[in-house]
């Protein structure tokens, strides 16, 4: 009996039909399975997740441009909306700046007589790395964004991610060689020690929680805290993670045991962010 | 002529690949900054439209394997659970493919409601996993927003897709 020949179409017909028949479930398990393990770190999708980004950054940055300029026409039509009301809310606001900016000199000359007497050692200031904006992400599922600068920059993950307007917007999750990806304070991800300041000059210690809308919620105050709108929220460095002190937002709304902080890093948009590399070790004090 | 012949085929394939095109060039807008926080909350999920009216009316030209990899490129630029909109968008693909006979040669209307339906199922699957995921409750009114914004957008994104249908495939 003579064998048959083996043709390319004989070995791969049965694969191609398997295929055929169970590719469309295998998709679907893998996508579930990716997220399942994504979900607990896995390492390896980490890396792939780090990799494709790394590989389309350029692509990103050339698609960032063009959003730049619908994003200032935005602002532009925005701004155009109430003209008068923008201005006399401006003059308010300048007249009580004013005020603030004749305290801040005398506190200055007052702090710096005291630093003198006290012969205080400033902690070192952080190196910071400029970089822009190059995806954001604000809907109901994820709030993050990857900006321009990476590994070879000198960005690594934990490094903190302040808004042009000098408040936290959120904390560098991952890093790649040219990208690195930040969290906002309003992902649903992102816990941040913070403390409340109230005006009255109590303060109380809590965790600002995102839950992937405009308005993080303050989770574990203190039992019979007294906060009230309008309250500061800065970071309190409990944990070691981010320095102790950078302005996070403002309390907006208390409904019931819930209170609810406004951030105020315009956190989304073309902006610049700037990332912060706080070395620990040579800050006195600081336990990392 | 063979070259006539090859440049045919040529044309023939990069016509083919229009749709897998739209539907991965339709995830952009859902990842640019761009600026005000309320355009990023509202961004509708063009590319569940493409992928909708695609498997509709031309299911030969859009692979599942290419929505599924469309899908995973968009979780991991967007920093979504990486396999939600791969697995939302192969849902999509796989329910519209065998509902077709149901949809096809019917008025407007009746192929926006179906497109509703089938937004609002996924919509309301994606919003479950990304709970499930982080074991807490992710506020409901923004994904309610982005769903209503992606039905209202399906006539005018359609019509732009039926546009390059006729155009640009034949």
């Amino acid at each position: 009996m003579a064998l048959r020949p083996v043709t390319f179409t004989r070995v791969v017909q049965p694969v191609r039909s398997l295929w055929q028949r169970f590719s469309v479930a295998s998709m679907g398990v893998a996508a579930f399975a990716l997220m399942l393990l994504g979900n607990a770190d896995n390492v390896i999708v980490e890396r792939m997740r780090v990799g494709v980004t790394d590989i389309l950054t350029p692509v990103l940055l050339v698609t960032a441009k063009p959003a730049a300029m619908v994003s200032s026409g935005v602002e532009w039509l925005t701004r155009l909306h109430d003209l008068q009301g923008q201005v006399d809310h401006l003059r308010e606001e300048n007249r009580i700046l004013r005020q603030w900016w004749h305290r801040a000199v005398t506190l200055e000359q007052e702090n710096e007589t005291l630093r003198r007497l006290s012969r205080f050692v400033p902690p070192p200031s952080p190196a910071s790395i400029s970089a822009r904006a190059i995806t954001a992400t604000g809907g109901p599922f994820v709030r993050s964004m990857l900006v321009s600068a990476g590994r070879s920059h000198g960005v690594e993950p934990g490094q903190v991610a302040m808004s042009g307007d000098g408040a936290l917007s959120g904390v560098v999750v991952a890093a790649g060689v040219r990208h690195a990806r930040v969290l906002l304070v309003t992902d649903l991800n992102s816990q941040i020690p913070v403390t409340v300041h109230g005006t009255d000059g109590t303060s109380y210690p809590g965790i600002l929680s995102g839950d992937n809308s405009r308005t993080p919620v303050m989770r574990f105050l203190p039992h019979g805290a007294h906060v009230s709108t309008g309250d500061r929220v800065v970071t309190s460095g409990l944990g070691g993670v981010l320095p102790a002190g950078l302005p996070v937002g403002q309390v907006t709304s208390i409904t019931g045991s819930e209170v609810r902080v406004r951030p105020l890093a315009h956190w989304s948009g073309p902006d610049h962010v700037r990332l912060l590399r706080y070395d620990f070790q040579k800050v006195p004090g600081v336990v990392p | 002529m063979r070259l006539f012949l090859l440049a045919l085929q040529l044309d023939q394939a990069a016509r083919a690949t229009v749709p897998t095109v739209t539907v991965g060039l339709l995830i952009l807008p859902g990842l640019l900054p761009l600026g005000a926080p309320w355009l990023s909350e509202t961004m509708p999920h063009f590319a569940m439209i493409a992928v909708f009216y695609w498997t509709l009316y031309r299911p030969d030209l859009l692979p599942p394997a290419a929505v599924f990899l469309i899908g995973l490129l968009f979780d991991i630029l967007a920093g979504h659970p990486t396999g939600l909109a791969a697995l939302t968008l192969l849902a999509v693909h796989v329910v519209v493919q065998n509902q077709r006979q149901a949809f096809l040669l019917r008025s407007f209307p009746i192929v926006w409601g179906g497109f509703a339906l089938i937004a609002a199922a996924a919509f309301l699957g994606m919003w479950l996993m990304t709970c499930l995921l982080a074991l807490r409750l992710v506020m409901a009114p923004a994904a309610v927003l982005q769903f209503g914004a992606t039905v209202l957008c399906f006539p005018v994104l359609a019509w732009g897709l039926v546009r390059v249908h006729r155009q640009v495939i034949r």
